[in-house]
């Protein structure tokens, strides 16, 4: 499914993807025709210059008609005047098309990722949709704005300057027409030649951060074995072969300038040779051949740009096909057309109904698990890594949806209640306690959107961590760096159980951390724990046998099924797995 | 900061940047010569079509129409060869430049100790190698051009005098003005630009963030705040992007619009003059293309007095890096280590971490191939004190010995090849599995890094995996739970059979079912060599024969378990803190 969008195969149906663009952006047709007119005014002025010029050499400078030149020279002006307004408003057009169009594009697609469902980010790397998001919208956003208007206005260059030529002198004009294919020849292979070497050097300039940021991440690794000889030869070879493919590149730009510089020498020497054969014959005037100087610069300018827009167009549809490629993906967890609407109050009976799931379907992770937990009742699921125990948990949350069978909240099948009832009956609080970079105040009223501060205050309290917000340097407004780095694990734990705690569910489901805690933070998470978890139905991923203790019922999982089911004393009691599990938790104490 | 070091990084990252010049003489000869020939032709070329338009055709000379045309083909030749040559050379000269400087940041950044990698941020060190080698070398590759460029004007300013004084006056005063123009130009652009990759990377970090929190954002139904969130980054963009794009409008016109309108100039003075015979029309037609042909090299020259600042800048950071001394170095003269068991002794060490004491005087005396355990709350330097054995830090005072040798005498690969260390939070590479346990001993062979694997229990979860041992783990893998990464770690940490073996808490995300199987395995793995385990776990305190109780940065007691439990209060008291029963 993801290979659709992969990098690998060139793009199919361009036409298809440029008019699906077209098509999004059509609302901006009156704004693009605005734009298109005075790129037509900006070129046309530009190709008046050496006509006006022919004017003032023929019937100013050499009959010394001073008032002719004078009056040339006023004309001439005027049209500067008209190519500065029509540039400008090009330059301004365009680029507002251009940059609206990615805003819009930004917001559409990142939306879009957002409501895809677990199962997509369990498949897709972080890094494939930052780069979506960025480099692919990015590289769309240079061909939008000065891609764009390069193409109009070199293609309108072409021709004005064809159809000028061809009013001055047509048979000069023929010649000099001859080079054209020739110079589009060179030009098309010069750009997918040097598409391919950019493409490669952009690649290796991949990996070559790719490894930089690895030997960054893994300093300390690298000089605890003393490797850093070794690593530093690595890395020499991958930058070896960047300069390698940089030079390749350099090869295929070093070649083609000095092809079009000959072509324009042709070109010149043609004009100069015929043109002055026939002024010498009074076949053709000298501002003619002045103007077809002046216009032969031009004639090659715009057709070297558009090589280069070539390889742009490239990017931006290859950008083009991935993105349309990400927003054509459906999200596989979807709220029902017609819900069912929860009770205002919301009981929290859970009841699991011969369920089935793999995350692959035909690696069922959890097999034909019935389970029916009533309101109010603490549930300990314990088990090996593998068992299912997480992925149990992330169904009842509707994370995913099962391959059969069922889960039912209050007797209501998940899949037909609105998203908002669910989120508001079901908290889940993830292993590890992601906090946003945003302020703590941020972070804590994230599950409710609005909180006012007493309400925050309130949460606070009821954790039992008011104190410690105090004593942060900017209380609620204390910054939460990346990945929650200025606090300790626990702390983040602890802010995280706020969170949960200020929706006010009415089922708590909770995947214990596994790594330790500092001794003190531990037995506060404890309490807090316990404050939170009152008087709700909970789902807890037991790691640590004081939390299974504290649990009305003891889960315990093995290969997707639910294997022991009872009290933790019953449990204990009976030489079952959850015994064994005891024995190796335990082990510690058996020896004190 | 202050002007004066403004200035004085300016020169720090000049000097880079010549001694770029000075690594390549010879190329960096050749392209400026390359430029030169090329600017030379450039300009002869006009001069050539005014003889052309005057002698020829306004002459009336058809004869001389042939060998101009041919000499005008000639130059056009060489300017085409010498336009490669240049290109070719200014290519080559700054992309080994830059290749160089690379490598000569990566390996500062190897050897730079864990202090300074406590503190600096990645982000940094990429920008270094990556944005600020760039901008070095792009500046780099402008320098023959930018030379010939400037000899050039000057000599197009000569050229224009000797046409016509007149016209030449009008040279001198717009071709300076134009440069100063764009470089203007330049500068402020660039400056827009700068806002708009500020912009941009907001987006990247939004999107980064939103997606390592898309579990907590779905488990609240928070997906249309994060929309909103992105709104507002994507309108940032935007804002920043459209007022780049109206100062490109109003300026980027001018600057084309500045030659033409010195063409306008010349054409309507130069014309009033010709038609009063004090100038040839030839004079005006290679006027104008002088003003043609100048347009391209006045921009470029613009831009580079623009942008070396900014280049400056990050050569000056580049060499900041360079500079900066790695605080553990290998001694001139180091000492073999002698034959041994292991055997650990502090001596009166004293560790300060950010200005507070973390060891002080601590004595200490690890007999040979026992195992010890280090014990002890939050913060009373157990890691710190494990971590001066490789010399990941050196104490402020006092000495440590491995076998009788201190381990300043040591080499640094002599010593760490003996010290091995399981982290907490591993890192893998993105390499195959068994590359990553091999890591350290790049000569170990498949069945000891098997044999490691098995030890560190994670040889059978390795064998599941889609190429078992040959399966690339990392950033460009398949992606290990902490527990595996731990498992893998503690496999590449006793497969180089060191002397010395440190576990940093290597098992604390490993489920304690495994990690009791592992526990079983690293007993058998223990004996004979030193092991020191630092713990948080209570199971992971009876690995080790005895344990060391730190506190207060000192050793409070060392002993095996039954005697502190029977006679230190505080390890009673600490033990039954981190107890996960009770």
């Amino acid at each position: 499914m993801y290979s659709r969008y992969g990098s690998a195969d060139p793009v199919p149906h361009r036409m298809n993807l440029l008019r699906r663009a077209a098509k999004s952006a059509r609302y901006m047709a009156l704004p693009a025709l605005g734009a298109a007119i005075a790129a037509i005014v900006s070129s046309m002025s530009r190709v008046a210059g050496p006509l006006v010029i022919r004017e003032g050499v023929d019937k100013g400078i050499i009959p010394q008609d001073t008032s002719v030149i004078t009056n040339v020279a006023l004309i001439f002006g005027g049209i500067l005047v008209a190519q500065y307004v029509s540039t400008r408003i090009t330059l301004y057009m365009v680029a507002w098309l251009g940059e609206r169009f990615m805003m819009d594009l930004r917001n559409q697609v990142y939306s879009h990722v957002l409501r895809m469902d677990m199962a997509f980010f369990g498949r897709t790397k972080t890094g494939v949709l930052v780069s979506r998001l960025t480099a692919d919208i990015e590289s769309l956003q240079v061909f939008a704005t000065e891609g764009v208007i390069s193409v109009v206005g070199s293609t309108l260059m072409v021709t004005g300057v064809s159809v000028a030529l061809f009013v001055i002198d047509p048979f000069l004009a023929m010649i000099v027409m001859l080079l054209m294919p020739i110079l589009v020849a060179i030009s098309i292979h010069f750009g997918r030649r040097s598409g391919q070497a950019y493409r490669q050097v952009r690649s290796q300039v991949g990996r070559v951060l790719g490894a930089l940021q690895e030997n960054i991440s893994g300093v300390r690794e690298v000089q605890a074995n003393a490797q850093e000889l070794r690593q530093e030869e690595r890395f020499g070879a991958i930058d070896q072969t960047y300069y390698q493919k940089g030079m390749a590149a350099a090869k295929t730009v070093v070649r083609y300038f000095p092809q079009v510089d000959t072509l324009r020498v042709v070109g010149l020497v043609l004009v100069l040779f015929i043109g002055g054969n026939r002024v010498l014959d009074g076949e053709m005037s000298l501002g003619s051949m002045i103007a077809f100087l002046l216009y032969l610069n031009w004639f090659f300018e715009p057709i070297v740009q558009l090589a280069n827009i070539y390889n742009l167009l490239q990017g931006a549809l290859a950008a083009l096909y991935k993105l349309y490629g990400l927003m054509d993906e459906e999200p596989a967890i979807q709220e029902a057309l017609e819900t069912t609407p929860l009770a205002p109050e919301v009981d929290g009976r859970i009841r699991v109904d011969m369920l089935t799931f793999g995350y692959s379907p035909d690696e069922p992770i959890i097999t034909d698990l019935d389970l029916s937990i009533p309101s109010g009742q603490r549930v300990a699921v314990v088990g090996a890594t593998g068992s299912g125990k997480s992925t149990l948990v992330r169904l009842i949350a509707r994370f995913y949806d099962p391959q059969t069978g069922g889960v039912s909240l209050d007797g209501i099948d998940l899949r037909k209640l609105s998203f908002a009832d669910l989120r508001r009956a079901v908290a889940l609080v993830p292993q590890e306690g992601f906090l946003f970079e945003d302020s703590l105040r941020f972070n804590l009223s994230f599950g409710r959107g609005e909180m006012t501060d007493d309400e925050v205050w309130e949460a606070c309290r009821a954790m039992g961590i008011a104190e410690w917000v105090e004593s942060l340097p900017e209380g609620l407004d204390t910054p939460m760096r990346e990945r929650g780095n200025r606090l300790s694990s626990g702390e983040r734990q602890l802010v995280a159980l706020a969170r949960a705690l200020a929706v006010d569910p009415a089922i708590v489901i909770l995947d214990e951390a596994t790594s330790n805690l500092d001794p003190g933070t531990e037995s506060q998470i404890e309490d807090a724990l316990e404050s939170l978890l009152a008087g709700r139905t909970s789902i807890v991923v037991a790691h640590r046998l004081r939390t299974a203790r504290r649990a009305d019922r003891v889960l315990v999982m093995e290969g997707g099924r639910v294997v022991e089911d009872g009290t933790y004393d019953d449990l204990a009691g009976s030489d079952g797995h959850f015994a064994e599990l005891i024995r190796t938790w335990e082990s510690p104490e058996q020896r004190v | 900061m202050g002007y004066r070091d403004h200035w004085s990084d300016m020169w720090t990252g000049l000097r880079l940047i010549v001694s770029g010049v000075k690594r390549y003489p010879r190329m960096t000869v050749i392209a400026v010569m390359g430029a030169l020939t090329w600017m030379v032709v450039t300009i002869i070329s006009p001069y050539l079509q005014k003889l052309v338009v005057d002698d020829a055709v306004e002459g009336n000379q058809p004869n001389l129409l042939l060998p101009l045309v041919l000499l005008v083909l000639l130059v056009g030749l060489i300017r085409a060869s010498s336009i490669a040559w240049r290109r070719w050379n200014a290519f080559k000269l700054s992309y080994r430049f830059e290749v160089h400087l690379r490598g000569r940041i990566f390996s500062a950044i190897q050897r730079l100790g864990f202090d300074y990698h406590d503190h600096a941020s990645a982000g940094e060190l990429m920008a270094r190698s990556s944005t600020d080698v760039t901008q070095v070398r792009l500046i780099f590759m402008m320098l023959p051009i930018t030379v010939a460029n400037l000899i050039t004007m000057a000599m197009v300013g000569v050229m224009a005098f000797v046409l016509d004084p007149v016209l030449g006056m009008v040279a001198a005063i717009t071709l300076p003005a134009m440069i100063v123009f764009a470089a203007l130009y330049s500068r402020q652009a660039i400056g827009i630009s700068f806002q708009v990759q500020q912009a941009l990377a907001g987006m990247s970090r939004l999107t980064q963030e939103g997606i390592s929190g898309i579990a907590v954002t779905k488990a609240f139904g928070r997906e249309a705040r994060e929309a909103r969130k992105a709104q507002g980054v994507a309108t940032d963009i935007f804002d920043k992007s459209m007022s780049l794009a109206r100062f490109r409008s109003v300026y980027l016109p001018w600057l084309e619009l500045l030659p033409t309108l010195t063409t306008l100039g010349a054409l309507w003075l130069g014309g009033l003059r010709v038609a009063s015979g004090e100038m040839t029309i030839g004079d005006l037609v290679a006027f104008t293309q002088y003003l043609v042909i100048l347009y391209f090299p006045l921009r470029m020259t613009g831009w580079f007095f623009a942008e070396l600042p900014r280049a400056s800048a990050a050569a000056a950071r580049i060499v900041q890096l360079l500079q900066t001394p790695p605080s553990v170095t290998s001694p001139d003269a180091p000492r073999p280590l002698g034959p041994g068991g292991g055997e650990i002794r502090f001596d009166r060490v004293s560790f300060s971490y950010n200005g507070v004491e973390v060891l002080s005087d601590l004595d200490l005396s690890i007999p040979a191939g026992s195992s010890v355990a280090l014990f002890g709350a939050t913060g009373c330097g157990k890691t710190t004190l494990a971590q001066l054995i490789p010399r990941f830090y050196d104490p402020q005072a006092g000495s440590i010995s491995v076998d009788g040798t201190d381990v300043r005498e040591l080499h640094l690969t002599d010593l760490r090849r003996e010290v091995a260390v399981a982290f907490e939070e591993p890192f893998l590479f993105s390499a195959t599995i068994a590359e990553n346990i091999g890591f350290g001993t790049p000569h170990a062979e498949r069945s000891e890094i098997v044999g490691a694997a098995r030890i560190a229990d994670a040889d059978e979860f390795i064998r599941k995996l889609p190429e078992g041992y040959d399966t690339v783990v990392g950033e460009r893998g398949i992606t290990l739970s902490g527990g595996q990464r731990q498992r893998v770690a503690l496999a590449r940490a006793i497969v180089g059979n060191p002397r010395i073996l440190i576990l940093d808490d290597a098992t604390s995300a490993v489920d304690a079912i495994t990690e009791a199987h592992i526990h079983a395995e690293l007993v058998e793995m223990m004996r004979g060599r030193t092991t020191i385990v630092i713990a948080h776990r209570t199971s992971t305190l009876l690995l080790a024969d005895r344990i060391i109780l730190l506190e207060d940065g000192r050793v409070l007691a060392f002993g095996e378990h039954q005697e502190l439990w029977d006679n230190v209060p505080r390890y009673r008291q600490l033990l039954a803190e981190a107890s996960p029963a009770r």
